[in-house]
């Protein structure tokens, strides 16, 4: 049955605007979780806030959980399911760019634009610095360009590449996340409390 | 004393919470596991294959080659040999046993014309459209009796006898003026100065590939 636009369930049409309902969700779940402020999120790196690590963890298994039993009872074909292509070189230097302005900035490109929205100034630098940023990846695209589109391995997975149960992993992957959320409590009442 | 008590019970309530997605994902490990079906389920299949609305008539075939009809593509499912022997006009080659490969997907697969397989009789053609409508593929056809009704009807039609009725040699006359259009060439012909051998011309079918993967990201 699913996933519904591909199928034609949904009219191709209707990509945006659900994509722009969908975004506004996400937006008003991301400000409610408190991930407009730079501190709760850089948090996660001192160990006085882990709600980041919680909120993506627990996400992202709920979804896999959910799309893993709609799969079993036929209403979504998982192996239709888009897989972002990887990138190998490219995804590691981006990441480790990523992080280091995560922490000195305190958020990513998703939520310093919800912290744009309520009105942080911080966020504002950051996001003028994100543009200037992509202005000078455009100017050295020529140069970054054999990273940029090199190493591609194609739309692999985790579970196609070492053939792993999928359904084991996921509850493998689960333990793993409670394990982590308890650990992160356990760390976070040891350290010091920051007010913020 | 108040806050106390609520952290104790928003402590019992993630720990109840956690439980909950332990067993939620311990089901998935345990849950029974099936064969997927793909394509259609057996029971729509079976209601195809029984349906005879799947067949289109040599008669039906003719019109359309002859009116120069762009809306079909014509698959010949035999050998390689019959195949560069007689094969109906612009029929694409794609062997049966080649019926679902990677290459011949653009033909079988999409929603542009609709296809008509063939073969010497309609069994091989039947196989075929089985293989193709399980999977899902849309506007299948098969040509009832193949090329040998083909030939029986079309390129040597019988003559009808002199009891039979005004249809009868409608049919007949039609036939033969179809059959004179591929080629066929009669003795009442003969005297003419040159008979007209007129070949349908040849169409190139072209098939735009449906693109298929969605796309998004983070």
């Amino acid at each position: 049955m699913g996933p519904l636009i591909p199928n034609d369930l949904i009219p191709l049409e209707w990509n945006n605007i659900i994509a722009i309902l969908i975004g506004i969700a996400f937006g008003f779940v991301l400000e409610a979780s408190g991930f407009s402020s730079s501190r709760k999120l850089a948090g996660v790196f001192y160990g006085y806030d882990f709600a980041v690590l919680k909120v993506f963890f627990t996400a992202a298994i709920v979804s896999v959980i959910g799309l893993y039993y709609m799969d079993y009872l036929g209403y979504l074909d998982i192996t239709q399911l888009y897989v972002h292509p990887t990138y190998l070189w490219a995804a590691i230097i981006g990441g480790a760019i990523m992080g280091v302005g995560f922490v000195a900035g305190g958020f990513c490109p998703g939520t310093s634009l919800c912290a744009v929205a309520i009105g942080k100034l911080d966020a504002w630098v950051y996001v003028l610095g994100i543009l200037v940023g992509i202005f000078i990846f455009s100017e050295l695209f020529d140069f970054i360009e054999p990273i940029f589109d090199g190493y591609n391995f194609g739309n692999i997975t985790l579970i196609d590449t070492f053939e792993w149960d999928p359904y084991w992993f996921i509850f493998i992957f689960a333990i793993v996340a409670i394990i982590a959320f308890a650990v992160a409590d356990f760390v976070q009442k040891k350290v010091k409390k920051v007010f913020y | 004393m108040a806050n106390k008590n609520k952290s104790k019970f928003s402590g019992l309530q993630y720990k109840f919470l956690a439980i909950i997605l332990l067993i939620l994902a311990g089901g998935l490990v345990a849950l029974p596991k099936y064969e997927k079906n793909e394509g259609i389920k057996p029971v729509q299949l079976l209601a195809n294959v029984i349906n005879p609305a799947r067949y289109i008539s040599t008669d039906e075939i003719a019109h359309k080659i002859i009116s120069q009809d762009r809306s079909f593509i014509l698959i010949d499912v035999r050998d390689e040999e019959s195949y560069n022997k007689y094969t109906l006009p612009n029929a694409v080659h794609i062997p049966l046993k080649k019926i679902l490969d990677e290459e011949f997907s653009m033909y079988v697969n999409q929603n542009q014309y609709d296809v008509i397989f063939f073969s010497n009789d309609n069994f091989y053609s039947d196989q075929a459209w089985v293989l193709c409508n399980r999977l899902g593929y849309k506007n299948q056809r098969v040509l009832k009796g193949g090329i040998n009704m083909w030939f029986k009807t079309i390129i040597n039609p019988p003559k009808p006898s002199e009891n039979m009725p005004e249809e009868a040699f409608n049919l007949y006359s039609t036939r033969k003026a179809s059959s004179m259009y591929f080629g066929v060439v009669y003795p009442e012909q003969v005297k003419a100065p040159e008979p007209v051998k007129k070949v349908a011309p040849k169409q190139i079918i072209t098939v735009k590939k449906v693109k298929k993967a969605p796309e998004g990201g983070c």
